[in-house]
């Protein structure tokens, strides 16, 4: 219930509305990720980064205007987990051709999610990330396209904005995807039949302890 | 060979405290004070439960150290990061603690929600792992304490309402909600692969809102509640370390 002058009521209302679009959530994703504990394979590697995969924000109008720019953070976290998986790594923002490595991922993102505890009724902001990765050979064959699914969630608390809860779901949705490449990229289907081509892996290793 | 043990404790904190018998005005202030600082604090009751596999203390070498982590894996809730800093922090003081995050960063990707192992037999797997292994024997971890739970709202009433107009405002009308905190730890011994103990910890609380005027917050702090009622007990489970 509120008892207000009809001269202030116009200024209170412009200060409401200042303080609406105020709502509006932008987030730079931002975080450090570790260099994994995870065994070499024995293959170099090509890393392309394209320029939309680099620069990749997230939109949502409903129900509050929300915008996560992954981009750098996702170009970071394939950089480390890819320079750990494999004994050399390349990074370009393109297909090279000649390819001068014996492996090419081409990441790319499919979709994303987000949710709010308003949303959910529940006490935590999650983030989905789904992306796929395309495997290419020496010659440009493709060998797999590789589902990556990724999911991060952090806690709501008191006083702490969407923003840095979006951050900390987003980040803990890219350390997933990091850990589902280590422990999944043995078995996906097409690449184990590469690799033990190649005498890189046999299928009686196991991926993951 | 000694026998399991169990043991429960339940405690109450912020219901008696002795007013009655300040009479001057200056006692009257400190009773004014006092009556303050109970009614910040809020009611909890906390309920411990413990089991211990032996009767003895764990045992702690010199470079061997305790790492307390949060089980995340629950698509529902997430055992609050806060909580667990809190429950290392009153580990500190006696045990060589090293922080969850440290951890987790140093043994990237297994122990994230998706790798984290839930059981012993998958942890002996991860010890048997040439790479895993070795980073594991590295950090000098002797023992894992894995808590799980959360702090949910569970019950919420009354109505406040506040106005504002230019003599002035305030708030008239009560409201009141109940916290619920519900956690189990369990010590996993890296040494002997096993586990060297668990505690489960309940504790409830009821926070008001009294709106007379200014509005008067009577906060339980039921999280706080629950890590000193764990952290305590778990500091028992260990021989001390640190003076």
């Amino acid at each position: 219930m509120f008892w207000i002058r009809p001269r202030r009521s116009f200024r209170i209302l412009l200060a409401l509305a200042a303080l609406l679009t105020g709502c509006a959530t932008h987030v730079e994703v931002a975080g450090d990720f570790p260099t994994p504990v995870t065994r070499r394979l024995p293959v170099s590697a090509t890393l392309v980064l394209e320029p939309a995969f680099r620069a990749y924000l997230l939109e949502v109008s409903e129900p509050n205007p929300v915008s996560l720019a992954l981009g750098d953070s996702q170009a970071a976290l394939f950089r480390t987990v890819a320079g750990a998986m494999f004994r050399e790594l390349q990074v370009s923002d393109q297909v090279p051709d000649p390819a001068t490595t014996d492996l090419i991922l081409v990441p790319r993102v499919a979709e994303v999610q987000i949710a709010t505890p308003t949303e959910t009724q529940l006490q935590i902001f999650e983030v989905w990330i789904s992306y796929r990765v395309q495997l290419l050979d020496k010659s440009g064959e493709v060998i797999a396209e590789w589902p990556l699914a990724a999911y991060g969630k952090t806690p709501s608390r008191m006083l702490e904005s969407a923003g840095d809860a979006f951050n900390q779901a987003s980040i803990m949705a890219l350390r997933d995807a990091g850990a589902a490449m280590i422990t999944g990229f043995t078995q996906t289907p097409g690449v184990s039949d590469w690799l033990s081509r190649r005498g890189a892996w046999s299928p009686a290793e196991p991926a993951a302890p | 060979m000694n026998a399991a043990q169990c043991r429960r404790i339940w405690t109450a904190a912020g219901s008696h405290h002795p007013l009655g018998k300040y009479a001057g005005p200056r006692q009257t202030v400190l009773g004014l004070l006092l009556l303050a600082s109970i009614l910040a604090a809020g009611c909890t009751r906390t309920i411990i439960d413990e089991y211990r596999e032996s009767g003895r203390a764990l045992p702690l070498g010199r470079s061997e150290q305790v790492v307390v982590l949060g089980r995340r894996h629950d698509g529902e809730y997430e055992t609050e990061p806060e909580l667990i800093q809190c429950i290392a922090r009153r580990l500190d003081d006696r045990l060589p603690v090293v922080p969850e995050q440290t951890f987790i960063d140093r043994v990237y990707p297994w122990f994230e929600p998706r790798t984290a192992p839930l059981g012993l037999r998958r942890l002996q797997k991860m010890l048997d792992d040439p790479d895993v292994g070795r980073r594991l024997h590295e950090t000098g971890i002797r023992y894992m304490i894995w808590v799980d739970g959360n702090t949910e709202t569970t019950d919420r009433g009354g109505s406040m309402s506040c106005a504002i107009g230019p003599g002035g405002g305030g708030c008239f009308g009560f409201t009141t909600w109940e916290k619920t905190a519900s956690y189990e730890a369990v010590i996993w011994d890296l040494g002997e692969v096993r586990e060297g103990g668990r505690v489960k910890v309940d504790a409830k609380g009821s926070s008001y809102v009294i709106g007379v005027l200014a509005p008067i917050p009577i906060i339980a702090r039921v999280q706080n509640s629950a890590c000193e009622g764990l952290g305590n007990q778990l500091r028992e489970f260990f021989a001390a370390r640190r003076s």
